[in-house]
This record gives C-alpha cells, sequence and structure tokens, in this order.
C-alpha cells in the first residue's frame, strides 16, 4: 500500500534518483490542503450510512426489479449483502483519499472485483449505478454544493471552512470512477 | 511502504471501520512536521553529490588501510563502489524525509545487509564512520534550517544504529 508520499518515493527509486525539485512540489500542495483533506474524509465517514443506504435504495427505485422475486436484491439477505458491499467500497475510497493515491482501493477491493461479481451473479451495471450515486452524494457533501432540493429529508450541509475544494471533489470523484471502470 | 497514513489506513481496514476522529489527527500531526522534511529532503537532493564524496573521503581518511592490497578498497573499482554506497544511503535518507516515516530504509537498505556485508567482507564501521561524519558536519543554518536538520538527522541515526 502506498500513499502520495511514499508513490513519488517508489517511482524515484526506479530511477535511483533522490527526490527533489519539481516532485515535491506536488506533495507540498498534500501538505498545504491537509487540513481540507481530513475534511473531506470526514465528510465521507460522517455520512456513510446517509451515502449508502441512498445509493442502493436509488438504485432499486430505478430498477424495481432487483427486489421483485428472483431479483438481485430479493430477499432481504442479499440486500443486506449489497448495503454491505456498498459501505465496503466506500470505506475503500475513503482510505485512497485519505492516503492521496489509488493503491489502497485497487490492491485491497478492486483486484478481482469484477470476476467475483460475475461469478455470483450479480449486475454489474446496478452495481455501477449505486456508486455513481454514492459519487454524487460524496462529492456534493465534500464541495458543500448540494442543496435542500436535492437532499430533501437527508440534507446536510458540513460546517467547514470554506474555500477552493475543486481539486480534493475532482480527486474523490477520481476514486469513484475507478470503482465504476473496474466493474464495468 | 510503512508511513503514518498507510499504518492508519491498515489499522482500520483490519478493524473494517472507517477512518476514525483519532486517524485522522494522527494524519494531521504528520502533516505539520511535513514542511521540515520536506526542506531537508530538498536541500539533501540538491547537495546529495557532495556529501556523498565527503562522507566517502572522510571513511577512507580515518580508515586508511581499507585501500591497501586486498582491503575491501584496495582498487578504484571497489573505492567508487563504496562511494556509490554511500549514495544510496543518502537517497534512501531523502526517500524516508519524504515519507515521514523509516520505511524505505528499513525495506531498502537494511533488510539483508548485514548478510551482505558480511559475505562480501566489508566493514560496517567504515560505513558508520561516513555517516557519523555527514551527521556531526552538517550544521543549521548553513545547510537548512534547525528543525530540518532534526529531521534529517534523526534518519542518519537510524541508519548508524542499524548498522552498528
Amino acid at each position: 500500500m502506498l500513499d502520495a508520499f511514499s508513490r513519488t518515493v517508489v517511482s524515484a527509486d526506479a530511477k535511483t534518483a533522490p527526490v527533489g525539485g519539481s516532485e515535491l512540489a506536488s506533495l507540498r500542495e498534500y501538505v498545504q490542503d491537509g487540513n481540507k483533506r481530513l475534511d473531506a474524509v470526514n465528510a465521507i465517514t460522517s455520512n456513510a450510512y446517509c451515502i449508502v443506504s441512498d445509493a442502493v435504495t436509488g438504485m432499486i427505485c430505478e430498477n424495481t426489479g432487483l427486489i421483485q422475486a428472483g431479483g438481485n436484491c430479493y430477499p432481504t439477505r442479499r440486500m443486506a449483502a449489497c448495503l454491505r458491499d456498498g459501505e465496503i467500497v466506500l470505506r475503500y475510497i475513503s482510505y485512497a483519499l485519505l492516503a492521496g493515491d489509488a493503491s489502497v482501493l485497487d490492491d485491497r477491493c478492486l483486484n478481482g472485483l469484477k470476476e467475483t461479481y460475475i461469478a455470483l451473479g450479480v449486475p454489474t451495471q446496478s452495481a455501477g449505478r449505486a456508486v455513481s450515486i454514492m459519487k454524487s452524494a460524496a462529492t456534493a457533501l465534500i464541495g458543500q454544493t448540494n442543496t435542500p432540493a436535492n437532499g430533501g429529508a437527508k440534507y446536510r450541509k458540513m460546517e467547514t471552512t470554506q474555500g477552493d475544494c475543486s481539486a480534493l471533489v475532482a480527486e474523490a470523484g477520481s476514486y469513484f470512477d475507478r470503482v465504476i471502470g473496474a466493474i464495468s | 511502504m510503512k508511513s503514518v497514513v498507510t499504518t492508519v489506513v491498515t489499522a482500520a481496514d483490519a478493524a473494517g471501520r472507517f477512518p476514525s476522529q483519532n486517524d485522522l489527527e494522527a494524519v494531521q500531526g504528520n502533516i505539520q512536521r511535513a514542511a521540515a522534511r520536506l526542506e531537508a529532503a530538498e536541500k539533501l537532493a540538491a547537495g546529495l553529490d557532495n556529501v556523498t564524496r565527503e562522507a566517502g573521503d572522510a571513511c577512507f581518511n580515518k580508515y586508511a588501510y581499507l585501500k591497501q592490497p586486498g582491503e575491501a578498497g584496495d582498487s578504484q573499482v571497489k573505492v567508487d563502489k563504496c562511494y556509490r554506497d554511500l549514495g544510496h544511503y543518502m537517497r534512501l535518507i531523502n526517500y524516508c524525509l519524504i515519507v515521514g516515516g523509516t520505511g524505505p530504509l528499513d525495506e531498502w537498505g537494511i533488510a539483508g545487509a548485514r548478510e551482505v556485508y558480511r559475505t562480501l567482507g566489508l566493514p560496517t564501521n567504515a560505513y558508520i564512520e561516513a555517516l557519523t561524519y555527514t551527521r556531526d558536519r552538517a550544521c543549521a543554518p548553513r545547510d537548512m534550517s534547525p528543525q530540518a536538520l532534526n529531521e534529517f538527522k534523526s534518519y542518519l541515526d537510524y541508519a548508524i544504529n542499524a548498522l552498528s
């Protein structure tokens, strides 16, 4: 498992060169935006239950066949497995966001996930849809772009210092896209 | 690669939980000290060749017998390899300063070093002398800020302790 810092080190070691100059710039950015990153991770972890349950129910609302007999979220035992998987995926995304590197997500979550889902008969398109709903919710919470109209009864705004966090929103979004890409 | 973040994530993953407030605080502490580390890494990278040369010279000055026939540095090729190894140690210390932990030194420098040096008949005290010279030669604020120097020296000490 790597983080933003050890990723730089591993690629420098491949060239047997010390890390200096331009490579340090991106690391200084990580350090500078450190508090924003921790707030972003906190935005995901504090709302994990809401993000996951909304994504899974949203996926089912769009495709009600899932909870009819023979559907993949029928009976509750299988829907529970679905909720559990949603939480696992979100957890690894939160790790990746904390580390600033996707290696933990790749190694421990995505490696072999598609094959497992195919073997178990899980519809990867539906799974991908749930992840993309999680992406919308998580990026809205991180970037504080969620509105009462979109959030409804579960509307919540994280109380953090206002500032530009577009880079972090994009980074978090890229991890969700990575999951969707890996299973579709 | 062991670092504060990977340690925190490994522990959280083993427990199957999201990163907790404790985890975020631990990472925050690491970030707060990062400026000094990155400064030390930058200065070391810029002067890596000079630092290596001075450390090697100090070592061969103290242990002049190393250049006698049959010893570890009896040909220019072997002497060059000594300097190359010291350069590797400095580079790994640069990596440690970047990562904020001893992971790079542990995994790429120290693991197996004792066995290799014994097989090749290399004296570890020569390496210790070179690294000690670098540690005592470095000074603030000429080379880097005091806090950065402190970080740099702690990794030099770590390497010295591992070799002795």
